[in-house]
């Protein structure tokens, strides 16, 4: 196999908020990379985001999040740094070469170092009816709607009230559909209340402690058997759509190809990358940001972007290590103050201790035989 | 506490007061969030959110001048408008509005409270369009006093309340597929689980669940849980599955270096 090389010193994979957060850093410190990504924007989840954000103005927060893809991606551009849209990574060997499929062909890349903000998959699960067509990912609905501008049915029902639920129920509302309902397993809405009850306020009911029993229908979804998980009773709903949003998982697999060490923090999504304060994983020269480091929210994912792009501009030796520590300092208080709050807590808590387990390879083998020995105990 | 604040108490006595001079804003955002696009909006500097980002937002009604900034920029959709200058028993409330009907200066539309009931029909006296970038409507309509804290939006649709009929008995459900690219049924599953295997990658390659075009994008999650469920393990010791290049879905000859 003889394939086309190249050289870089930092390539991104992701065109996200983390990635491209990470590559205006990096470019500004001195270290102008290449950012891939397999999407036909910049932007990320953002580019399908129609509501107003949160945070604050360091993030963009009371923009929609479309309009604050096109600015991240103008800034990287300005800064210097390169972004290769409609490029697929395949593979990260733990020669640190990476597999680029860019649409014409597939090469190789060679980085100096590398930034992985490849964000997160929607998780989906199993029940009856689950593979008939109209079933699918809260995610997906939107890209249809806000992305393509088509409606994925007339009538949909939504399982989970996360954040993610309750916006993509507003939206397509907003697109034209009927929302019959969201249901939720759990006694408490999860996402921000000022969300539920914008949904409410147009006639939107939630059901909490319900659960999806069975999605009903010849060739598509005709229908949505759910059960009350207090009475026991059971409802039927007329839709054409059940949308699933119940949680996204890191899209590690990258990492782990590369031979990162993956942990489970559940909190944070489930498997991901190890990583230090400084978005170090336990390989040199290999960075993470964003969802992919733990799902959270955009001014997250840029927040911690920036740190990742200003440690592999220092760690190239580009950047003043001190000038890199202030500015890392300024970032770190701001994330700290991000992840405050009822809604922030377990997931500061979360990257604490994920951040002080112990990363290096000599860590790690330890780690291994206390777990070892722990299950050892149990048998 | 006066006793002619309608509804809502004492929650919002201070705009409740101040409006009868003219709009103010009244702010319904009670919970921890990190957000302050409110603040940032404000030119007067009536809502505070402070350093601590996460802190609900504070509101001087004596500093408000009623611009309507922080209504269209909030993305919680949480603050309104309340103006009683009128004084004839009814008031102007100011909603943001950001559904696809566009309303009509001048109209009758439904107004609805936080649970989208129906509290009074309402002529839309003034529309803006304000907020940077795709700006958001503010929608101002004339409605009783009595019910003008109570306001939380206009609606043109009615959804259908109670779209679902009770069911008495729970049909029959077949056996559906765990893994759907290689169309493993649950059960068969759970068949192998009862052998006895118990590491998550000779169940992926006892039952396939997994080894499709998907790579386990869709059912990892899924066999993991029923791995957990049997074994009583779970998280790190389960473990996950193991990758190889291409995590995407290529065809072999494209990777070979020829081009299709
Ligand atoms: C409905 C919804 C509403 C949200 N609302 C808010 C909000 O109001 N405020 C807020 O702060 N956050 C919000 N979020 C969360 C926010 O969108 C995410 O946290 C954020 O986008 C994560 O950024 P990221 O850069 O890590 O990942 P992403 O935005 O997911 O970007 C990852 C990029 O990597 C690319 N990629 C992945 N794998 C590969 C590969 N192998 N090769 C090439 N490219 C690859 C993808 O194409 C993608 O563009 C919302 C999320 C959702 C789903
Ligand atoms: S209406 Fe204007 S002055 Fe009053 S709080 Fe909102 S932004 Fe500030
Ligand atoms: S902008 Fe809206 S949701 Fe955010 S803090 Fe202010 S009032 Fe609350």
């Amino acid at each position: 196999m003889n394939l086309h090389e190249e050289s870089r010193p930092l390539v991104v994979v992701g065109a996200g908020p983390a990635g491209l957060c990470a590559a205006m850093e990096a470019a500004g410190a001195g270290l102008p990379p290449l950012v891939l990504d397999e999407g036909s924007q910049g932007g990320g989840q953002l580019v399908k985001q129609i509501h107003r954000f949160f945070g604050s103005r360091e993030h963009g927060a009371g923009k929609r999040g479309f309009e604050i893809a096109v600015e991240l991606v103008s800034g990287c551009l300005e800064g210097g740094a390169e972004i290769r849209l409609g490029h697929r990574v395949l593979g990260f060997f733990r020669d640190g070469r990476l597999l680029v499929d860019g649409g014409e062909g597939v090469f190789l890349l060679r980085p100096g170092a590398t930034i992985l903000a490849t964000g997160a998959v929607e998780r989906s699960f199993p029940f009856p009816g689950w593979t008939l067509p109209g079933v699918m990912g809260a995610g997906a609905a939107q890209t249809l709607v806000n992305l393509h501008g088509v409606l994925p049915g007339k009538r949909a029902l939504m399982v989970g009230a996360g954040n993610v639920g309750l916006i993509v129920a507003y939206q397509l509302l907003q697109a034209g559909m009927e929302v019959a309902g969201v249901i939720e397993v759990s006694r408490r809405v999860g996402g921000y209340l000022v969300h539920a009850e914008r949904l409410r306020r147009e006639g939107v009911p939630l059901f909490l402690r319900h659960r999806v029993v069975a999605a009903e229908g010849g060739k598509e979804v005709e229908s949505v058997l759910v059960e009350d998980m207090e009475t026991g009773a059971l409802k039927r709903f007329l839709v054409d759509t059940l949308c699933l949003a119940v949680g996204m998982a890191p899209q590690a697999e990258l990492a782990a190809m590369r031979g990162c060490r993956l942990v489970h923090v559940p909190e944070l999504g489930g498997f991901l990358p190890w990583h230090d304060r400084e978005m170090r994983t336990d390989h040199p020269g290999v960075y993470v940001a964003g969802d992919l480091a733990g799902v959270e929210e955009a001014s997250v994912a840029m927040d911690e972007g920036r740190l990742a792009g200003l440690a592999a501009a220092r760690d190239a030796g580009v950047l003043d290590p001190g000038k890199a520590a202030a500015r890392m300092r300024e970032i770190g208080a701001r994330l700290e103050l991000l992840r405050g709050g009822p809604f922030g807590e377990p997931r500061r808590r979360a990257k604490e201790r994920l951040c002080s387990l112990p990363g290096s390879a000599r860590g790690r083998e330890d780690g291994d035989r206390v777990r070892r020995k722990g299950r050892l105990k149990k048998r | 506490m006066s006793p002619d604040i309608p509804g809502e108490g004492d929650l919002w006595r201070s705009s409740w007061e101040a409006a009868v001079d003219g709009a103010v804003a009244v702010v319904d955002c009670r919970e921890e969030i990190p957000c302050n696009p409110c603040e940032e909006a404000c030119p007067t500097g009536a809502i505070r959110v402070g350093p601590d980002i996460c802190a609900a937002p504070r509101f001087d009604p004596q500093a408000c001048n009623g611009c309507g900034r922080c209504v269209a920029l909030c993305p919680g959709m949480a603050v309104f408008l309340l103006d009683r200058r009128e004084k004839s028993g009814f008031a102007r409330v100011t909603v943001p509005y950001e559904m696809g009907e566009r309303p009509v200066e001048g109209e009758e539309v439904q107004v609805v409270d936080g649970e989208g009931k129906a509290l009074t029909g309402g002529k839309i006296l003034k529309i803006r369009a304000l907020g940077g970038g795709a700006p958001t409507l503010l929608v101002t309509v004339r409605v009783p006093e009595s019910v003008a804290l109570k306001v939380r939006g206009v609606r043109y649709r009615l959804m259908e309340r109670d779209g679902f009929r009770e069911v008495d008995k729970l049909p029959s459900l077949a056996d559906y597929p765990l893994c759907r690219c290689e169309d493993v049924p649950l059960e068969r599953v759970r068949d192998i689980l009862r052998t006895g295997l118990k590491s998550l990658p000779s169940l992926r390659r006892a039952s396939r669940v997994g080894l499709g075009y998907c790579q386990g994008m869709f059912c990892q999650s899924s066999l993991r849980q029923e791995l957990a469920e049997a074994t009583g393990r779970e998280g790190e010791e389960i473990g996950s599955f193991r990758v190889r290049p291409p995590v995407r879905p290529v065809k072999l000859g494209f990777l070979g270096g020829g081009n299709a």
